[in-house]
């Protein structure tokens, strides 16, 4: 047949345009008969939709996330290293992450003998569990959480210590002495960091008299001082050091420690069900960023409070035949605009370069207007913005300490996190209630 | 020296972040070549003067100095008699030095009973000679050999790959590609039945069973003890009158449904003699 | 006639049902010693079996180690994974085909392979090199000690977790490689020193690079050090773990940085003197405390210097022949000889006999990392497994040296 004379793009459009057509008439026809019960019954069951809505939208959500923080990791210790890094997949490599993914799917799904089969197959299952579910209680902006728990933080900590299960599973199943040397170290060290990690926010819940992270990042709002960060600068510490031993990355990333237990716990693990460790590491990575710019950098909050919310109404609708000429003319008009006083500045510079500086002028200024209608028009966005700053920056630090600082030895960060960050954050809990004790 | 705790670890990341936004080192392999310093010794060719001619004579010399054995030869002569090997170097008489092969850790062949153990190969150099030593004659050669012979023993085998250049290994293929090659001295003997239900009739199961009992061997299967072979004819099916055996190819006239059994005792104690 | 076989059943009254100590198999006796080690495992203990395929194993080194949760009781290299009888094969080879063979024993740091076999061949033909040739040799040997020891560097960093250092590292040792390929033609395994010389005159490509090189060796290899040398994390694991005491270390035959460590000045560049060291001027850095930490430290300091041997190399470097007059055929009289460099890892030395034949009738081969890999035994018992790994990096053995 004409099949092998079609084009890869053919080939996929002879395939997915029947399915298509065919769908969506079905579909058509589906919401047409049934539309009425439909709506009604997504009526009635509003929480039920809405909760499967967002456990899904989470679970997706965690997918993307993972692929861009495997993507920093590579490129930003490649940078840091002096090497350029993936640079052959996509604009400066930046597909290589989904690539790995992809082949990490298509790799075999290998059990060796002698595991402990129904555990190793479910250690995965329950560590990537643990971190996504984490995600719902983050308040990516005032109304954009999967879950507004009352008692979200309590959540947080009682779900992310699920994670250290699906460890010990993994290493106690595999039957492999490294794997459960990874195991053990992973179990000590989340037990020990713990506790000053919660001990660290009770002087959070002391000020904010809640346990609910909307309420909490709600609470910071205002100016720059009023995040924790600098309301409680002992405990910020505290709880960056412990939930870097919590998402077990460098200097604390014994678990999985190279040099010492080959992969700790993941060692006998292949193919997707190792990719699911690796997803939920960078997962938890992204997590207890989010969570400590919602704790300590006031979450989606503006660093500073603009004195102005400017109320822009233009109905574009009024404009009628004139928009689609204007929206042609614009950017002719606009790049001409710009070109001009740069072609006359100097006679060095060619035409094409000051058309091309004049469009790059008008590209930038067009963009920062609509960047800013949008912040105008749609808080959630600039929100979710600063919140996503925030997270990205503190994801960079993460990466940057990996590549920069030795592994800590396991006795020695043990001994840290009871000898030095215990105390610490006892006495950032006492001198915090004392404070609100005697202010109050 | 007393230091804030920490500021190592400061200074450290400073470091890295410096080198962040630094040049980088990375040479794009593919798209951008290094430079080969002209003192590199990385790769072994042969040069040609400015005809495009060979400058190697062939004297081997390299090939002995060279301490770890990489380089490794053949040649061609002035009659055009050898092509130019490239391959392992067990193939090539020529790189059998004694020495060379005990340095590699190869089993230096005994003269003494390398010696004691070849046969007369004057045939075969004849045979040889014939055909100027030229590989592409090999079923020629091998054909002369064996009427010399009666078979192709291995020896002669190995002679005929040393001389011409040919592999041993595609010596012997050609050898065994052809049915009327042999190896083993005296040819292959086989005594086929046919096993037609006429033949069976007429009383081959009869023959057969004596003969297998006889020679203690199954059908299709040689008999240890002798280059007999007993088969099964393919179903011939015409009106027989008597079971069909064929020996060496020759159907045999003389035995009939009655005295089968007879016969096929009679043939197996002429074999077994 | 045949019986039916039935199943034996308990219910049997036939069969004796066993008391319950004779369920359980008798005690296995021990074939092998380290079978009668599994067998005398005590409660809590394990064997974990390193390499020879492990992450952080320099080469193709096995560690047997006997663990108690984390903590090392006893460790166990197993040595003979790259063994190819180099000293066999010398004796088999002639004089200067005998150079190739020890050339990758360290392949880290090739040179003072050849140097030893060179100087011992050498003081066997009884020839003097010339002024040029040693002056060669002097410069391409400390270049080949910085790029070893800048390689340590990162290696150390790498096995204690740091992912960095070993990159920046591998820029200054490439740096260096790539000037020593264009002087000898290789950049790995050189095959450069020839007995009495050097296989050809310093080019103007390998002077240009080492200029551009030396103008700021100095300032970068400080700036890479800086990364781990005052970190807090590298000073605390590496301080006061695997301390070697001067007493154990001259009994056991230490040499090099790691016997300089432990505060022995003993530098065979000085107190037994070859080609034109005499002449240069040159501390030998120690420090007292003989931990992992001084092991590194005292490297680092030897790289700063190598990089003054350098610099007075390069201004008072003589003309003339860089090759002596020898026949074609080395054929030295019988005798023996013993030729000894001291090496990025220690003494490295060689011991040849001749019969008077063109082949060494007998070599023997010294290498440091030999000596240097039964002190990881000693040095990381009690300590934890992470440790282990500290140890081996800061006594930088190479195993092509070990196996041989």
């Amino acid at each position: 047949m004409a099949w092998s004379r079609l084009t890869p793009g053919g080939r996929a459009l002879a395939v997915l345009l029947p399915i298509l057509s065919i769908g969506g008439a079905a579909l058509t026809a589906l919401l047409i008969v049934a539309g009425p019960f439909i709506g009604a019954t997504i009526g009635a069951n509003l929480p039920i939709v809405r909760f499967l809505a967002a456990s899904v939208i989470t679970f997706l959500v965690t997918v993307p996330v993972a692929f861009l923080l495997i993507y920093m990791e590579m490129k930003i210790i490649a940078l840091m290293n002096l090497r350029i890094g993936p640079d052959r997949i996509g604009p400066a490599g930046a597909v290589m992450s989904v690539v790995h993914g992809l082949k990490v799917l298509m790799k075999e799904d290998f059990t060796p003998p002698s595991v402990d089969v129904p555990v190793f197959t479910l250690a995965p299952v329950v560590v990537y569990l643990a971190s996504f579910m984490t995600v719902m209680v983050i308040p990516f902006a005032p109304d954009l959480t999967s879950a507004g728990l009352e008692f979200g933080l309590l959540y947080f900590f009682a779900i992310g210590g699920l994670g250290v299960v699906g460890l010990m599973m993994a290493g106690w199943s595999s039957f492999n002495k490294y794997s459960l040397l990874g195991g053990i170290r992973a179990a000590a060290q989340a037990i020990s960091y713990e506790i000053p990690l919660t001990l660290s926010v009770v002087g959070i819940i002391i000020l904010t008299g809640t346990l609910s992270l909307p309420k909490i990042v709600e609470a910071q709002g205002g100016s720059l001082l009023d995040w924790f960060i600098f309301r409680q600068p002992l405990a910020a510490i505290i709880f960056f050091i412990a939930i870097t031993a919590e998402a077990n990355r460098t200097p604390f990333d014994n678990t999985e420690a190279d040099q010492e237990i080959v992969a700790g716990f993941a060692t006998e693990y292949s193919g997707m069900r190792f990719g699911f460790f690796f997803f939920a590491e960078y997962v938890n990575v992204f997590i207890v960023s989010a969570l400590f710019s919602a704790l300590f950098l006031g979450g989606s909050n503006a660093p500073i409070n603009l004195p102005f919310h400017p109320e822009i109404n233009v109905n574009l609708g009024s404009l009628g035949v004139m928009l689609p000429i204007l929206a042609g003319l614009a950017p002719v008009a606009g790049t001409l605009l710009f070109a001009a006083p740069i072609y006359m500045v100097s006679s060095k510079i060619k035409g094409w370069q000051a058309l091309l500086g004049g469009f790059l002028i008008f590209g930038a200024l067009s963009t920062a207007a609509i960047g800013f209608w949008a912040w105008a028009m749609l808080p959630p966005i600039a929100d979710l913005l600063f919140f996503l700053l925030k997270t990205f920056a503190l994801i960079f630090t993460f990466v940057w300490m990996r590549g920069t600082l030795p592994r800590a030895r396991i006795d020695q960060l043990m001994g840290f996190a009871w000898k030095w960050l215990l105390p610490a954050s006892l006495l950032n809990l006492f001198a915090t209630a004392a404070a609100v004790l005697l202010t109050s | 020296m007393a230091r804030i705790p920490g500021s190592g670890i400061i200074r450290g990341m400073g470091l890295t972040l410096t080198r962040f936004f630094q040049p980088k080192k990375t040479v794009m392999y593919p798209e951008v070549k290094p430079d080969i310093p002209p003192r590199n010794r990385g790769r072994l060719e042969l040069v040609t003067d400015e005809r495009g001619t060979l400058k190697c004579e062939t004297c081997f010399q390299c090939a002995q100095a060279c301490p770890i054995e990489c380089i490794d030869m053949g040649g061609t002569d002035t009659k055009g008699r050898y092509a130019v090997h490239w391959g392992p170097a067990e193939q090539y008489a020529e790189r059998r030095e004694e020495s060379a092969m005990r340095r590699s850790g190869r089993t230096v062949s005994n003269a003494a009973a390398a010696q004691a153990s070849t046969i007369d190969l004057r045939p075969v150099e004849a045979a040889l000679e014939r055909v100027d030593y030229d590989p592409h004659h090999m079923l020629q050669i091998l054909e002369a050999v064996q009427a010399a012979y009666g078979h192709l023993p291995v020896d002669a085998l190995k002679r005929i790959s040393r001389a011409t250049g040919a592999w041993y290994a595609m010596v012997y293929g050609t050898a065994t590609f052809y049915k009327h090659l042999s190896f083993e001295p005296g040819r292959n003997r086989t005594i086929a039945v046919c096993r037609c239900a006429n033949c069976l009739v007429a009383g081959a199961g009869r023959v057969i069973g004596t003969l297998t009992f006889e020679f203690g061997t199954e059908f299709g299967h040689a008999i240890p003890w002798s280059n007999l072979r007993l088969e099964a004819l393919p179903s011939h099916l015409p009106d027989a009158p008597s079971p069909l055996v064929v020996i060496d190819g020759e159907p045999q006239r003389d035995l009939s449904s009655r005295n089968a059994e007879a016969w096929a005792a009679a043939l197996a104690g002429r074999y077994a003699a | 006639m045949t019986t039916q076989q039935t199943r034996p059943s308990l219910d049997d009254p036939r069969i004796a049902i066993p008391s319950t100590s004779e369920w359980y198999e008798p005690a296995p006796t021990a074939q092998t010693e380290r079978q009668a080690e599994f067998l005398n495992l005590r409660d809590g203990e394990m064997f974990i079996n390193m390499g020879p395929q492990h992450p952080s194993t320099h080469g193709v080194l096995r560690i047997v180690v006997k663990v108690n949760g984390e903590q090392v009781v006893d460790l166990d290299p197993v040595l003979g994974y790259l063994h190819r009888g180099v000293e066999k094969l010398c004796e088999n080879a002639d004089y200067h085909q005998a150079i190739c063979y020890t050339d990758p024993l360290e392949y880290v740091a090739s040179l003072f392979c050849e140097a030893a076999p060179v100087a011992a061949f050498e003081k066997l033909m009884d020839v003097e090199v010339p002024r040029r040739a040693q002056y060669i040799r002097v410069l391409t040997m400390e270049l080949n000690r910085i790029a070893s020891h800048t390689l340590f560097q990162g290696w150390m960093a790498l096995d204690l977790g740091g992912i960095t250092p070993i990159l920046w590292s591998f820029i200054e040792r490439d740096e260096i490689v790539d000037m020593l390929a264009a002087l000898t033609g290789q950049k790995l395994l050189y095959n450069y020193y020839r007995i009495g010389g050097v296989n050809g005159d310093l080019n103007h490509e390998f002077m240009s690079r080492l200029g551009n090189w030396m103008s700021r060796a100095a300032a970068q290899i400080d700036s890479n050090t800086g990364l781990i040398n005052e970190n807090e994390l590298f000073v605390r694991r590496t301080r006061g773990l695997g301390t070697l005491d001067q007493a154990t270390a001259l009994r056991m035959g230490v040499t090099g940085p790691n016997l300089r460590a432990t505060g022995v000045p003993f530098d065979l560049r000085r107190d037994h003197p070859y080609l034109v060291y005499p002449e240069l001027e040159f501390n030998v850095p120690t420090r007292d405390e003989g931990d992992s930490l001084a092991r590194y430290m005292v490297r680092i300091d030897e790289i700063r210097e190598s990089i003054r041997i350098i610099d007075q190399v390069l201004h008072e470097m003589p003309d003339g022949p860089v090759m002596a007059k020898l026949p074609r055929l080395i054929r030295p009289r019988p005798g023996r000889a013993f030729g000894a460099v001291e090496g990025p890892r220690g003494a490295y030395g060689v011991y040849a006999i001749s019969d008077g034949t063109d082949q060494p009738f007998r070599m023997r081969i010294h290498d440091p990392s030999f000596v240097h890999l039964q002190l990881v035994g000693p040095l990381t018992r009690g300590n934890l497994i992470a440790d282990t790994m500290a140890v081996m990096a800061s006594l930088d053995p190479v195993m092509g040296g070990v196996d041989k």
